[in-house]
């Protein structure tokens, strides 16, 4: 055993033999960075496995769920309204833009870096795209102004990334001076008016005014679930059982299988919320487009980082750096197009925005650089690291549901803006600290 | 002097700074490339030599505020032709740019101190806020009615204080300041309006009550016209003879100094550009109806701030321990330096500098401070970019209070040079556009110039 612990010359990477198994509860720190699912072989051994590594500050998304528990809990009591299925539906569409931004921040996050132009990427996407169905205006078709505007947000993601990753700029300089330069630009696209989306009459304004605002009927949202579950479900067991078939590491079945059910579970309570009708006068009920477009959004970015070999390269360049160049990672060109990549979902929250929003003003322009703050601190309450190369997508979304969250209890008890703000920088410093505070006890890191 | 000085140059054996012995000099000119991280004063002993060894230091990246004192020129003259009838250059408007300038030339000497660190402070904007909203809560009357000068102690100690949590919790927890000040900017923004008393509120300095009177003058008061000159007179002989008399000492006792040419020409300098600010000033810039003359207060007091700040961040162990950790946190550790005590002081001697830049911005606005005074998050970028484009560098250990004072007085002509132009809609973008441009272009001079002197290894 202890002879075990000493010996860390065979494998740098992952330490995966019979005798580490059977290690495992005796030598909670050598296994600790070792993830579960590499070694355990029963629900219960993997149970443990992940115990001892919450326990060794490698925590992933249990502080953010306890967070949304406390947050809903603590509110609940407050204002018993909080839970009822309307509010809930308000806050899933509140939520909405935090938890796209704050996708978008951590694809910079990942890298090290940091992106403060996403707020005023999606103010200027809202503005370009409103302004390019307008009929007195350009009268575009709708899904042409989409497709432009998003194109023109990865150029400017581009030109953003291009400065940090070939000049090496300090990107929070960049996106600094970015975000100046874009406020600038949107009141220029902007035109000194306002500018809305919410005169039903016109096809192309209205299709972006139910962007937001539409639902799906109950009867569809159901059958989305089902769609949706299978095809997730069905490719998490192919793929274990595939992996478990070839050999390679896989997490048993019961847990799989456990994973498919809590999925459809939170699926089924979602929709259930959502059909209720949550009108005061008529009936509105259905689960919210938009929700559907974050889960798009997450699948996508979930895919792209965990799947792919660019994801892999972005984990690399944000472990350590100089490691990913000696190891032939392009690390221009993987900066480059995570800058891309954030500035991209930006646009689309950007879209949502202007949804949200009905009417863009420039005092809306101005309000929205202040997101960037919610997006910072939704990745980070989420679990992502601030110092690169720890974080996944589904990060953003939960924490991007504990700051909605915030924002809608507080606000429901009567709480003024500014003491809103004082809680959500408390709760980022805390994520910092907690983020600080579990690196330092992790193995290897400063 | 010719290059044949191997008795009149200092003696090396007692400088240990700078390498200064006659192979060195006469080394100068044939390898340009080993001479250029010496300062020149170090070396030179001509004032001739002087100005060829500046010219390689500019040459090879180090090129102090030469750069915005260029861009200054340029910018001045570009609005004064295309302004309508070329009025950029009124004595009228260019005291009213001083007064415009005065917040960012504060805000961005108290940015230099934590980016001298290479850190970063962008709560620097809602401290500053609060700390104005602070000194003129506590002189009101009814009220408080507290004398101005402990209004203004108290107004600094607070945002000292909040400044130093901020630097506990990034000096000892180790968090990245961007972070631990982004969060400061939310919490101080919130703060700020709640001392306020609610969203709508606002606070003013009634100025028939001496107190409030002495705060409100600090921006809009003027010191009549002879004062003015007289205390010229005062200040140039008083920097003049200190500079001239060290530069003596120094040469008396062999350690390196400027030629004496140097020196004069400074003290030159300073009288030509003190008797340019006067005689500006003491032209009428009121109406017809009212005479408004002499020099406004404001120009002693940003002259003080620039004067306190030099003196600690050239003079003092503090500031040499800023430096040190700026260039090499790791070295300046093992060489004794207690780090998290240099830094927290930084952040909270940042923020205290800070709150008096928000207590003049109020006396600028005409002594009413509301929400709507000014944007902490638009200052906190102008205090970034003005310090920046000055010539203090992001990676540490580079810059100097004077850099930020001619950085604010650049972002503050460009901001009045906009409004001055009839552009209609486009004011407000440019007003954005232009301090997010040059603040791009400062900070990739910056990178660019580093790179050429192999400091940066950043992969």
């Amino acid at each position: 055993m202890s002879d075990l612990t000493a010996d860390p010359s065979g494998t740098p990477a992952g330490v995966t033999d019979a005798t580490t198994v059977a290690d495992l509860t005796a030598a909670p720190e050598a296994a600790a960075d070792v993830p579960p699912e590499l070694v355990a072989q029963s629900l219960g051994q993997y149970l443990r496995a992940w115990w001892v590594r919450v326990r060794g500050g490698n925590s992933g998304v249990l502080p953010v769920v306890l967070a949304i528990v406390v947050v809903a809990i603590s509110f609940q009591i407050a204002n018993p309204k909080f839970l009822s299925a309307q509010n809930l539906v308000n806050l899933f569409e509140q939520s909405s833009i935090y938890m796209l931004l704050a996708i978008a921040e951590i694809f910079a996050l990942l890298l090290a870096e940091i992106d403060l132009s996403v707020g005023l990427v999606m103010g200027l996407s809202s503005v370009v795209v409103a302004e390019l169905v307008q009929p007195a205006g350009a009268n575009w078709p709708w899904w042409a102004a989409i497709i432009v505007t998003l194109l023109a947000c990865c150029a400017i993601g581009a030109m953003q990334g291009s400065l940090v990753a070939r000049l090496r700029m300090p990107s929070f300089i960049v996106t600094l001076g970015g975000l100046l330069i874009l406020e600038g630009v949107a009141i220029i696209v902007l035109g000194g008016t306002l500018v809305g989306i919410g005169n039903s009459q016109y096809k192309n304004e209205l299709v972006l005014y139910d962007i937001f605002w539409g639902a799906f009927t109950p009867v569809v949202s159901w059958i989305l679930l089902a769609v949706v579950v299978g095809a997730t479900g069905t490719g998490l067991w192919l793929r274990d059982a595939r992996k478990r078939r070839h050999g390679l590491e896989a997490p048993p079945r019961s847990l799989t299988a456990m994973k498919i059910v809590l999925m459809a579970v939170a699926g089924i309570a979602l929709v259930a919320i959502c059909n209720v009708n949550r009108a005061h006068v008529g009936t509105i009920e259905g689960v919210p487009y938009i929700i559907l477009i974050v889960l798009v959004v997450l699948g996508a970015s979930t895919v792209l980082l965990q799947r792919t070999r660019f994801g892999r390269y972005v984990y690399a360049i944000g472990g350590n750096p100089e490691a990913a160049r000696r190891a032939g990672v392009s690390l221009p060109g993987i900066r480059t197009w995570c800058f891309v990549a954030s500035a991209l979902i930006s646009g689309i929250a950007g879209v949502l925005f202007a949804s949200w929003q009905v009417s863009l003003t420039t005092n809306i322009i101005k309000a929205a650089n202040s997101y960037v703050l919610l997006a910072v601190a939704a990745a980070v309450i989420g679990g992502t690291s601030l110092f690169g190369g720890r974080g996944k997508t589904i990060h953003g979304v939960l924490g991007g549901l504990v700051i909605g969250g915030i924002y809608n209890g507080l606000y429901l008890l009567g709480v003024s803006s500014q003491w809103i703000d004082v809680v959500v920088a408390a709760v980022l410093l805390a994520a910092a600290v907690i983020d600080v505070l579990s690196r330092r006890g992790a193995p290897g890191r400063a | 002097m010719g290059p044949d000085r191997g008795d009149s140059g200092p003696d090396p054996g007692g400088t240990r700074a700078g390498v200064t012995d006659a192979t060195t000099v006469a080394d100068l000119t044939a390898a340009p490339e080993a001479a250029a991280d010496v300062p020149p004063e170090l070396v030179a002993q001509s004032l001739i030599q002087y100005l060829r060894a500046w010219w390689l230091k500019v040459r090879s990246g180090d090129s102090g505020i030469l750069p915005v004192l260029l861009a200054m020129v340029v910018v001045a003259v570009t609005f004064q032709i295309i302004t309508p009838e070329h009025s950029f250059l009124r004595p009228s408007n260019l005291v009213y740019i001083f007064g415009l300038s005065t917040v960012y030339m504060v805000l961005a000497i108290a940015e230099t101190v934590v980016l001298l660190l290479a850190e970063i402070d962008l709560s620097v904007g809602a401290v500053a806020l609060i700390g104005g909203v602070i000194a003129f809560k506590l002189v009101q009357q009814p009220g408080p009615h507290w004398p101005w000068w402990a209004a203004i102690l108290a107004a600094l100690v607070s945002c000292g204080v909040f400044g130093s949590l901020a630097g506990t919790l990034t000096a000892r927890l180790k968090i990245p300041s961007f972070v631990v000040t982004l969060a400061g900017f939310l919490l101080f923004s919130g703060i700020l309006i709640i001392v306020l008393g609610g969203a709508d509120a606002s606070v003013n300095l009634n100025s028939s009550e001496f107190n409030q009177r002495v705060i409100y003058d600090l921006v809009q008061g003027v010191i009549p016209p002879v004062a003015s000159w007289i205390l010229l007179a005062v200040v140039v002989g008083a920097v003049g003879t200190d500079l001239w008399l060290r530069a003596a000492r120094r040469r008396r006792q062999g350690l390196v100094a400027p030629p004496k040419s140097v020196t004069a020409i400074r003290i030159a300098l300073l009288a030509l550009v003190g008797v340019a600010v006067v005689a500006v000033c003491n032209v009428n810039r009121g109406t017809t109806l009212v005479t408004v003359r002499g020099v406004p207060w404001v120009i002693p007091i940003v002259l003080v701030v620039l004067g306190v700040w030099t003196l600690v961040l050239a003079r003092t162990r503090f500031g040499r321990y800023l430096y040190a950790i700026g260039g090499n946190p790791e070295a300046a550790r093992r060489a004794g330096v207690s780090l998290a005590g240099i830094r927290t002081w930084a952040f909270a001697l940042c923020s205290a500098t800070a709150g008096l830049g928000g207590i003049l911005l109020g006396s600028f606005f005409f002594g009413e401070y509301s929400t709507n005074t000014a944007d902490p998050g638009q200052l906190v970028l102008y205090a970034i970019a003005a310090a920046v484009i000055g010539g203090v560098s992001l990676f540490g250990g580079r810059g100097k209070a004077l850099h930020g004072v001619l950085g604010g007085l650049l972002i503050g002509g460009i901001a009045y040079g906009v409004s001055l132009l009839n552009l209609g809609n486009l004011t407000t973008p440019l007003e954005y556009i232009l301090p997010g441009a040059v603040l791009l272009v400062a900070v990739g001079v910056d990178v660019l110039s580093r790179r050429g002197t192999g400091s940066v290894t950043r992969v």
